[in-house]
């Protein structure tokens, strides 16, 4: 309309028309507009030096404590890879895990060591006089022949007060001679090379349920059409990373009840709903009394930047102006889990903590006795989720020394 | 020290600021006082005045009369046609990703099918085979004609549209048969990307020559946004592609790359044809030379660091990011000051919009630019980004801007040029309004659709106790909502290419003054 009345008021322009700028000077607000975004952005740029503070203050603790550990040879390694179950001190844990101090193992040098290491140790085992359940995992493929020697040279030297030193092309020899021999059966066959050890109780026979483990064991490795491996995401020793929980040392009914969630649809997750379809009864329980067996280092670690300090105050006392009880007064009191509804918390992964603490509070997951998990959770903040989550994944992992079988008969006990 | 590092980017912020501020004053004061000088000179020696009448208006140049378009015409042509047909193949992948988003197992029997390579496909074809050829097509018009001389070696140039081709093909087929870079907009293998750098150097060559055997003492204002804008595509893409980074420093790279070839590349294309086409259709002039002085030296200044703000929470240094996030806020500066330039002269004469088809896609593109650019800005602060990286929100805005703004005014740039070129007009002039609301109402879906849509998807994926299933059905109706505007657009396109094969075939020649009155 205003286009068709004016069409004749603006006579088409001359196609040689050349377009140019007018002098007119820069409006006023554009300099005010200008101005502004400049003391913006001067005063962002100045407040970078913030955070450049925090990072570079970060580091320097970091490698404070690096150089703390690199302290003595293999001593690191042993602090990363051996203290989380025989203790910084080589104490080990009464009942649990063997001591390296005083031990007759150690005394006989460096190469005992790295054939345990490169073996591990599977079956009964007497320490001291102690017998312990001996549950000690291969590091054949966790370690080099350069790191196995530092540990072997290093452990000796400190609790066998040994001095000799292993040369890591001996240790390359031990590993080819070992091959795939598997772990020790037990102090029985450690025996037969280390002549100075005492009596070793006999390595039990193999039963119906061991039997089992080893059609599991396909399962776990292998995997099955649907049902893929469940080492291709929780590990080797079902030790989980990131978001994949840590599976080993669980309470076995408790991780038999969740596969059976997941196929029944009670628990939601994309992958395990897929893969716990193709499983049978005998095969959860199984699978549960298996991952309950294994014991793995802790690879976990408090990765989300939270408040250490209030996870620890929620992990241990709880906060009852939120209602909220100590995770520990149910979950045992190492959070090393109590069967058979408590699955241990402690070295668990602190994104897999959170995210199900979240799924509980949000209610994507909702299959805790009672409920207790959803009103707990709903009432902590996404902080303190996280930090109780990175408490938790601080924490040594649940020691060996109970079999499947012994649990079991400890929660009927109960 | 660490105060150090904040104090000493302040104040090189600054000092910057304060050069950019001096250097447009100088360069404003010294073009008035010269431009002034220079009419007292055509004044004194005004005898002529009254009987050449190209004299008393300078502002009147006939590039035909000259054998300018004669002489560019060749080359604009073989780059329109080229551009046009990437332009289609283009936007039939990209429909095809759109729908693969809702329709999982449509399509899913080849390799070459599957959604990561027709995404792929989609963004290189229209970047490197549309955009850039439209926008090199553009400059081929309109520097010659600012100029007032003709393209140098026209041949080269057609030779170098044959080596881009070649290039865009083969990098095509290798994106298809799955062996890329692996960088977003750098997918390209590099030992193709020898051919597009030196189809790119053909293109250089003359318009540098053209260049210095300028006829004219002023530059306008498109003259620098393409100058400029040829000198820095070379380098951003050179540097970008040669195998050298890995790591983070290879993503730092890679986005520094990707958000200049908008900022750097195809925004100085497409500003630089809507500053020349917009007053010339009107017959207007510029609001004002030091308000675009402002737009372009800002452009400079502040659009090569703004990359840096996709890896927002990335390992990258903080202050590197917060660097790029504080330019692209400045980046508010330059596009206020093209805002005003330009749309004040369309808003004065609305008239001309019913008119010119062609204005009406340039326009729309400009005040598209203006809505890119804020939105980029505001995209870029922390607290927004926290929300809506990762979405489809994104992708709803770099469609804004390479889409809705610089497509748009490439669109009209061609039915502006071709009539021109070819001497001849349009057989269906109703076909180019339904092109222009075709476009235009698909992309209002599409944009509507992945801004609302990305916005609820970052919140879901913001909520922990939210499983990440949540972010992908909240999503789904908008994607749908998006492969329906999708659809219309590429119609449009094929009306677009339709027009273009109607002007070749179907028309007789005409004189150029009926052209004007398409």
């Amino acid at each position: 309309m205003f286009g068709r009345k004016s069409k004749s008021d603006h006579p088409r322009p001359d196609e040689n028309f050349e377009p140019y700028e007018e002098f007119s000077g820069i409006p006023m607000p554009v300099y005010w507009i200008a101005i502004a975004l400049a003391a913006w952005g001067a005063f962002m740029l100045y407040d970078t030096g913030k955070d450049v503070t925090l990072a570079q203050d970060e580091r320097v603790e970091e490698r404070a404590v690096q150089i703390s550990a690199d302290q003595g040879e293999g001593g690191n390694l042993f602090v990363a890879n051996c203290s989380t179950c025989h203790q910084p001190d080589g104490e080990g844990l009464r009942g649990a895990v063997p001591p390296l101090a005083g031990s007759e193992v150690l005394a006989a040098g460096p190469e005992i060591v790295a054939r345990i290491l490169l073996r591990g140790i599977d079956g009964p085992i007497r320490v001291g006089g102690d017998d312990f359940d001996g549950h000690m995992p291969s590091f054949a493929s966790a370690l080099n022949d350069d790191e196995i020697s530092r540990i072997a040279s290093y452990v000796t030297l400190t609790f066998g007060e040994t001095d000799a030193k292993l040369d890591p092309k001996r240790v390359a020899d031990l590993r080819h001679e070992v091959g795939d021999a598997g772990s020790f059966a037990g102090g029985a066959e450690l025996a037969t090379i280390v002549t100075s050890m005492p009596p070793q109780p006999p390595h039990p026979a193999p039963t119906a349920a061991d039997a089992m483990t080893a059609t599991v064991q396909d399962l776990v490795f292998a995997g099955r059409d649907d049902v893929w491996a469940c080492a291709s995401c929780h590990g080797d020793l079902g030790q989980g990373g990131e978001n994949t929980p840590r599976l080993a040392g669980q309470p076995a009914k408790y991780l038999t009840k969740q596969l059976n969630d997941f196929r029944d649809g009670t628990r939601d997750n994309e992958s395990m709903q897929i893969v716990a379809a193709g499983l049978s009864d005998a095969e959860t329980a199984a699978l549960g009394a298996y991952f309950a067996t294994l014991r793995a280092t802790s690879n976990a670690s408090p990765n989300l930047s939270a408040d250490l300090a209030r996870g620890e105050r929620l992990a241990l006392q709880g906060d009852w102006s939120l209602g909220v009880p100590a995770c520990f007064t149910c979950h045992g009191s190492s959070g090393f889990g109590v069967a058979p509804d408590f699955p241990a918390l402690a070295a668990q992964h602190a994104p897999y903590t959170a995210s199900q603490l979240a799924a509980w509070a949000g209610g994507g997951r909702q299959n805790s006795p009672l409920g207790l998990m959803s009103q707990i959770s709903q009432a902590l903040s996404s902080q303190d989720r996280r930090a109780v989550a990175d408490y938790l994944a601080s924490l040594p992992p649940v020691p060996a020394g109970r079999t499947a079988s012994a649990q079991e008969g400890t929660s009927n006990a109960e | 020290m660490p105060v150090t590092l904040g104090l000493l980017l302040a104040l090189s912020f600054v000092v910057s600021l304060l050069a950019l501020a001096f250097l447009i004053w100088a360069i404003a004061n010294r073009q008035i006082t010269i431009d002034q000088h220079d009419a007292e000179t055509v004044f004194e020696a005004g005898e002529v005045r009254g009987d050449a009448g190209e004299e008393a208006h300078p502002h009147r140049f006939d590039p035909v009369q000259a054998g300018i378009d004669q002489i560019s015409a060749r080359p604009v042509l073989v780059l329109i046609a080229a551009a046009t047909f990437w332009l289609v193949a283009g936007s039939v992948f990209g429909l095809i990703a759109s729908l693969k988003l809702h329709w999982p197992d449509w399509l899913d029997f080849a390799a070459p099918l599957t959604f990561g390579r027709m995404r792929t496909l989609h963004l290189n074809l229209v970047i490197y085979g549309w955009l850039s050829q439209a926008g090199v097509a553009s400059v081929m018009w309109i520097i010659p004609r600012i100029f007032h001389t003709p393209s140098r070696r026209p041949q080269l140039i057609i030779w170098g549209a044959l080596l881009w081709n070649i290039g865009v093909t083969l990098g095509a087929v290798a994106i298809a048969r799955g062996w890329t870079d692996g960088e977003e907009w750098l997918e390209i293998p590099w030992q193709v990307d020898i051919f597009l750098a030196a189809g790119g150097a053909c293109f250089i060559a003359p318009l540098i020559q053209t260049t210095r055997a300028r006829q004219v003492h002023h530059i306008y204002v498109s003259g620098w946004y393409f100058l400029a804008a040829i000198l820095w595509f070379p380098v951003l893409f050179v540097v970008a592609n040669l195998p050298l980074y890995g790591g983070a420093q290879e993503a730092t790279i890679n986005w520094w790359f990707a958000h200049n070839v908008l900022g750097l590349w195809l925004t100085p294309l497409g500003v630089g044809a809507a500053y020349y086409f917009i007053p010339k259709i009107i017959g207007k002039p510029i609001y004002s030379y030091a308000v675009s002085l402002l737009g372009f030296w800002g452009l400079a200044l502040f659009y090569s660091q703004v990359g840096i703000h996709h890896l927002i929470g990335g390992p990258v240094p903080t202050w590197l990011v917060t660097l790029s996030v504080v330019h692209s806020v400045m980046m508010f500066i330059p596009v206020i000051a093209v805002a005003i330039n330009q749309h004040v002269t369309v808003a004065m004469n609305l008239w001309a919009l019913r008119e010119s088809i062609p204005l009406r896609f340039i326009s729309f593109g400009a005040v598209m630019y203006t809505l890119a650019s804020f939105q980029g800005s505001i995209e870029a602060l922390r607290s927004v980004n926290t929300i809506t990286h990762f979405t489809q929100y994104t992708v709803g805005h770099a469609h804004l801007g390479a889409y809705a703004f610089v497509s748009l005014v490439m669109f009209g740039a061609i039915y502006q040029i071709l009539p021109r070129a070819t001497g001849r007009v349009f057989p269906w002039p109703g076909l180019l309004k339904l092109h222009f609301w075709l476009v235009v109402i698909g992309f209002a879906i599409y944009f509507l659709a992945l801004s609302i849509g990305g916005v609820l998807q970052g919140l879901a994926m913001l909520d922990a106790t939210r499983p990440f299933r949540d972010s992908v059905e909240v999503v789904l109706p908008y994607l749908q909502a998006r492969s329906v505007g999708g659809t219309l657009m590429t119609l449009g396109h094929l009306v677009f290419a339709l027009n273009l094969l109607g002007l070749a075939f179907m028309t007789r020649d005409e004189s150029a003054s009926t052209v004007a009155a398409e």
